[in-house]
């Protein structure tokens, strides 16, 4: 036997596995026992129907493939060469591989013995021969013949090379591919692929639901299934018919967030008696859809078209000279309109318009354009210019002479001087019910108090990116303030930017302590929505005092509390028993609030460790709260 | 008035087909409730069933309860179908109405328009974003 493999011990070998060594040792070569195994094979294949014997080189065959997955296989060669007996050679084969499986078993109980590790099968000590056929017998009916070699199809019986994919045919043998490709047509759709997709995704869609407030608890609504569903075959669709244009204007919003608005699709939505057009993202649309919507619906009042890239002066024209009865018009991102068609646009259609937002133009939309615009549409009551890059400080004053004016939002990239907002509150600030002014750097405590002397119906009230106005200003316009409580306050990002001193002065900047007390003070008894995001100055007594759960703000549904340092479990704890109408907490970056527990109809965002309760668990949930509010007791007492 | 309030109410379609469904179901449907309900004393409410008719937008009544349903479905006999749909999902509703991330219902994308057209109408109001139709 030693001489079976003459040379064999003089090559020069790469790293081997402890099984091919252990093989080695034992003088058997896995490189032989395959050789062996392929010519079997292939003897068989010439005298097929010999399947008596199928059993015996099954069980060297198992053994075989155990020993190639540890041995980097060599090209099969054919050992037709040898004129060695067929049944010499197999039963030589088969002893030798028992016994070094046997051998293995033993070296792996021991194994296990010692380190009490779970072994892969063959470790069981109690399965004998028998057992060892039965499996073997299996293994051959499903081992496939490895990649790379030659065999005959089931169904056309032709001859191919197997690979990793080929497919199994009806009766378990293999089927060259278009043999394949014709089954797994008539099977149609795998399943199982279907079902692997149901994990992950489906979670991802979950946590997106939640962000948009959709589905809390309980099934979604009829309606808003079934506009999912026109959605997803918005191709099959040809006509919505006589959906109500409520219905309408829902599947517009889904249309467009799901990039499924199209020139196509877009045309599904005009209709000649409706009075709204609204697309909210038109990028997608070409300069002569444009056209379509007003040649179609020419009785539009209101045209709400987003992402207009394609918007041209040509458009404009058309649809000053088409849309007669606009009184509403929100174009974004319109910047292929020229400034002399803005001035048009005002001079022809000026008087109609009540409301008028504009966002993202970048080219043109001068400050001569708004002076414009205040002088010929002394009828407008809703103001929003966000990012036009182009208007400064002279819009601002432009504006100040709309008398109308009562809902005005603001951003403006150029700076603006304090006084002109102060002034622009001292003219307009009397009918305001909306005034958000994002992105003013030079606003200063001198605007809070214009705000606090002249805006008397103020409902909705944004400051947000300042580092300028104190708390102390905050506190002064919220104290005595006539206004009547506020619906929507957002404070967001009002605090000092100094890295070298991360707590900010000592008479602290932008809302803090004072502020938000005496905001609450004011405005907590109709609160609806309150965001103090990256208010970083508020600290933990002031949280707890004014959310102290005996406090009660019965209107409060949503709150942004994220990067407020100093929010942790007793503040929101405090939050949740404040509010009884809370729906949603947002909380990015508060890295102190840990396991808190979300009652029922509360969705809690931004916080990784947290967890929604079912409504089964109403008792824990309230327990969870006592203890937390305990908690905060003592905290307060020990401050 | 003789057999007020009972478990369970009917609706029929206009082709005919009748489903039987518990009251607390059914009337998750805004439009539905207010047909079965007592005060209001219409016909629906005395026999507990509702009849969802099939009318031409010409030969409209303008106190018609019925008027705006599935007027599509007039030359199709699909009422039925429809209207069995939405039984469905009434039942669907009421079975998950407690549950938190509910698997979509399926619906064939050939009677979700319809489907959509019942639903505003049963609901009666349709609510922006995610109310509506059974919340």
């Amino acid at each position: 036997m030693s001489n079976r493999r003459p040379g064999n011990t003089n090559r020069i070998r790469g790293p081997q596995s402890a099984l091919t060594d252990f093989l080695a040792a034992n003088n058997i070569s896995a490189q032989q026992i395959r050789d062996d195994y392929n010519r079997r094979r292939q003897q068989a294949q010439q005298q097929a129907g010999a399947d008596g014997e199928n059993a015996q080189p099954a069980a060297a065959q198992e053994d075989e493939e155990e020993a190639a997955d540890d041995v980097p296989a060599p090209p099969p060669t054919t050992t037709n060469t040898r004129k060695r007996k067929r049944k010499d050679v197999e039963d030589e084969a088969i002893a030798k591989v028992k016994k070094g499986k046997e051998a293995d078993k033993k070296k792996q109980a021991d194994k296990k013995k010692q380190k009490g590790k779970k072994k892969p099968k063959g470790s069981d000590d109690d399965s004998d021969d028998e057992y060892d056929d039965d499996l073997a017998r299996d293994m051959y009916k499903k081992a496939p013949p490895a990649p790379g070699q030659l065999e005959n199809c089931e169904v056309c019986s032709k001859r191919f090379t197997v690979t990793p994919y080929t497919k199994t045919g009806p009766e378990g043998g293999l089927v060259c591919t278009p043999c394949g490709k014709e089954l797994a047509a008539e099977a149609g759709p795998s399943k199982p692929k279907a079902k692997k997709a149901a994990g992950r995704p489906r979670r991802r869609k979950e946590e997106s639901n939640k962000m948009d407030n959709l589905a809390i608890l309980g099934a979604k609504t009829l309606q808003q299934m079934c506009i999912e569903k026109v959605a997803d075959h918005h191709q099959d669709v040809e006509e919505f018919g006589d959906l109500p244009q409520t219905v309408l204007e829902r599947l517009g919003e889904i249309f467009t967030k799901k990039r499924i608005m199209d020139p196509r699709t877009m045309k599904l939505f005009l209709r000649p008696d409706h009075d709204s057009i609204a697309i909210h993202d038109c990028a997608k649309l070409e300069t002569e859809d444009y056209h379509t919507i007003f040649a179609v619906s020419p009785h539009v009042e209101k045209v709400v078209l987003r992402n207009t890239c394609q918007f041209k002066d040509e458009n404009m024209e058309y649809m000053i000279e088409k849309g007669t009865k606009i009184t509403y018009l929100q174009l974004y991102a319109a910047n292929l309109v020229s400034d002399a068609m803005w001035h048009k646009l005002f001079q022809q259609q000026g008087h109609k318009l009540e409301t008028l937002k504009l966002q993202w133009l970048d080219a043109s939309f001068e400050d001569e354009a708004v002076e414009e615009m205040v002088t010929n549409c002394p009828n407008l009551q809703r103001l929003k210019l966000k990012l036009c890059r182009r208007i400064g400080a002279a819009a601002i004053d432009s504006i100040s002479r709309l008398k109308k004016l009562e809902h005005l939002s603001l951003c403006i990239s150029q700076d603006v001087p304090c006084e002109r907002l102060v002034n622009l509150i001292g003219n307009v600030g009397k009918n305001l019910r909306t005034l958000s002014l994002e992105h003013f750097p030079d606003a200063n405590d001198t605007l809070l108090e214009a705000i606090h002397a002249e805006c008397r119906n103020l409902t909705k009230f944004r400051l947000t990116e300042n580092d300028y106005c104190t708390d102390a200003g905050f506190a002064a316009l919220f104290t005595d303030w006539a206004n009547p409580p506020l619906l929507f306050a957002d404070f967001s990002s009002t605090r000092d930017i100094d890295n070298n001193n991360p707590e900010g002065p000592e008479q602290a900047v932008g809302l803090a302590d004072q502020g938000l007390a005496a905001l609450m003070q004011h405005s907590g008894a109709k609160l609806g929505h309150l965001d103090i995001a990256s208010c970083r100055h508020i600290s933990h007594a002031a949280f707890t005092s004014v959310f102290d759960g005996q406090k009660q703000y019965p209107a409060l549904e949503s709150i942004n509390l994220s990067f407020c340092g100093n929010v942790d479990t007793v503040v929101v704890a405090g939050i949740l028993k404040s509010c009884p109408a809370l729906k949603k907490v947002i909380a990015f970056g508060c890295f102190n609030i840990e396991d808190v527990v979300v009652p029922r109809g509360v969705v809690l965002i931004g916080v990784p460790k947290a967890r929604d309760f079912m409504i089964e668990q109403v008792g824990m949930e309230w327990v969870g709260l006592d203890a937390a509010l305990g908690a905060m007791v003592e905290a307060v007492g020990a401050a | 008035m003789a057999q007020q309030q009972t478990d369970y109410v009917t609706l029929v379609s206009s082709d005919g087909f009748e489903f039987k469904l518990q009251r607390s179901a059914a009337t998750i449907s805004g439009a539905i409730k207010r047909m079965l309900d007592p005060i209001s004393n219409f016909t629906e409410a005395q026999t507990n069933t509702c009849t969802f008719e099939n009318i031409k937008y010409d030969s409209l009544h303008p106190l018609s309860h019925h008027a705006a349903f599935m007027e599509s479905s007039v030359d199709s006999p699909r009422s039925g179908v429809v209207l069995e749909k939405v039984c469905e999902y009434l039942y669907y509703n009421e079975k998950h109405k407690n549950n938190k991330d509910v698997p979509d219902m399926d619906i064939p994308p050939e009677l979700c328009l319809e489907l959509l057209m019942a639903a505003d109408f049963l609901d009666g109001e349709f609510a922006v974003g995610y109310l509506g139709f059974g919340c």
